[in-house]
């Protein structure tokens, strides 16, 4: 008996899987309007359904045939906070159990060596309120030329506080992406770092 | 049996007593709970890149109440004389399946390394940092390490997941039989085959699998045909 309860459990997902308001909802199964919001507030209490909307806006059911766990946010749910307009989209996961901060989010985005991340993190500069952490997990994942010329490119566009970071230059370039590019020569000259993106990267998609 | 959420709380236990920064890969039914594929689960795979970090682990799991098990009756006779068979240890409740470097011949690919399917770091004086390999590299494991209910695993991940995407696996397995792994062919075709009673997969993957075995015949005969490598092997 608990094997068709299950089979009948899965086909149904199987047929209700994505975006619903109510009355698709209940199209589908061919139910009654009552027996459709009690199927979906079982489905909702097996983590299969979770619902936007409601109030002045419709309602909309997400449903899915993998069950949807709560998640503790990570890297790119801080980014997206902190970037108004350019939004990323996850190629993995990430989540972080445990304190997360913004200082750790930027080391993060730094070593991910992805443009995209990198370019979005400049707005992070802004939220940073723990300078001597920044620097001591800058220090302490080796990537403090990167944080500086991040730094440094990141005052020319956005309000950021004033922080000394020392410049503990290396003889080596380093690049933040796969790309050898020099864009801001000034500051890519003082830190030894690649700049990987120009003016109109960061005005035209996170200014 | 553990579920999702007993995991959380034991990996979050293991960061506070950890003494170093951890990093793992998890494979097991433990990754699968992590997909949602599944509920709870009794072994939780886990594979490290370094012998000190595994050390690290057993020496915390210990005082979390596990103790050292026999892999006897969990794996063939074939695996267990394997120089990277996992150290095991368990509670009532769930399994550790611990491995190093490898899991029996199986490499950690660069493939795995770099194009994973989540990232759970848990933070605490030291980091326990758990990737989840993609669902393509937990069949392929799941076919090699060949135990009871691995097989049901597999089904379930093919069968609930739609975009499995069975090229990035034939390629993934072609990699590591390159890379010195000579059963993961065999392992791979024997659960193809019996997969096929279940889903529908195409025949021209089998083929890729029967392509690279002659590839490396070519290659075998090749060297055996060449006096240089006579020479030196005399």
């Amino acid at each position: 008996m608990d094997n068709i309860i299950i089979m009948v459990n899965e086909q149904l997902l199987a047929q209700l899987e994505g975006l619903h308001t109510i009355e698709t909802a209940m199209q589908i199964t061919g139910l009654t309007k009552q027996s459709t919001l009690n199927l979906l507030s079982t489905l909702k209490k097996e983590q299969y359904l979770t619902t936007t909307g409601g109030g002045k806006q419709k309602r909309l059911y997400k449903i899915t045939q993998l069950k949807q766990l709560p998640r503790s946010p990570g890297m790119f749910d801080l980014l997206n906070k902190y970037s108004p307009h350019m939004k990323l989209n996850p190629w993995y996961d990430h989540q972080v159990h445990g304190k997360y901060s913004v200082e750790d989010a930027l080391i993060d985005a730094i070593k991910t060596k992805s443009f995209r991340v990198i370019l979005v993190s400049l707005c992070l500069f802004s939220h940073i309120t723990d300078w001597r952490k920044l620097h001591r997990l800058a220090k302490q994942h080796d990537c403090i030329q990167q944080v500086g010329a991040l730094y440094d490119v990141a005052r020319l566009y956005f309000r950021t506080k004033y922080f000394l970071f020392k410049s503990e230059r290396k003889k080596d370039w380093i690049k933040l992406t796969q790309l050898e590019k020099k864009n801001f020569p000034s500051i890519s000259e003082k830190w030894h770092v690649y700049i990987p993106f120009n003016e109109h990267d960061i005005r035209g998609e996170i200014v | 049996m553990i579920t999702m959420n007993d995991q959380m709380t034991l990996f979050n236990l293991i960061s506070k007593e950890i003494k170093r920064d951890i990093v793992c890969y998890a494979f097991g039914g433990n990754a699968m709970m992590f997909y949602g594929y599944k509920d709870e689960t009794k072994d939780i795979d886990i594979l490290f890149e370094h012998e000190e970090e595994r050390t690290e682990f057993i020496r915390v799991i210990k005082q979390l109440g596990y103790s050292e098990t026999s892999a006897l009756k969990i794996y063939i006779p074939e695996k267990l004389r394997d120089p990277y068979r996992p150290l095991m240890f368990k509670t009532e409740e769930s399994r550790f399946d611990l491995f190093v470097k490898k899991i029996f011949k199986t490499l950690l690919s660069p493939k795995m390394k770099e194009d994973f399917f989540a990232i759970h770091e848990f933070k605490n004086n030291n980091t326990l940092t758990v990737f989840v390999l993609r669902k393509e590299h937990l069949v392929l494991l799941k076919a090699i390490t060949e135990r009871d209910r691995d097989f049901e695993d597999i089904i379930t991940i093919t069968k609930k997941d739609k975009s499995f995407n069975w090229q990035y696996f034939i390629d993934e397995v072609i990699w590591q039989f390159q890379h010195g792994d000579s059963w993961v062919l065999y392992d791979t075709e024997k659960m193809l085959l019996e997969l096929k009673k279940y889903i529908f997969i195409e025949e021209k993957y089998q083929k890729q699998l029967y392509g690279a075995v002659k590839i490396e015949e070519k290659i075998e005969k090749k060297k055996s045909n060449n006096p240089h490598n006579n020479k030196k092997l005399k």
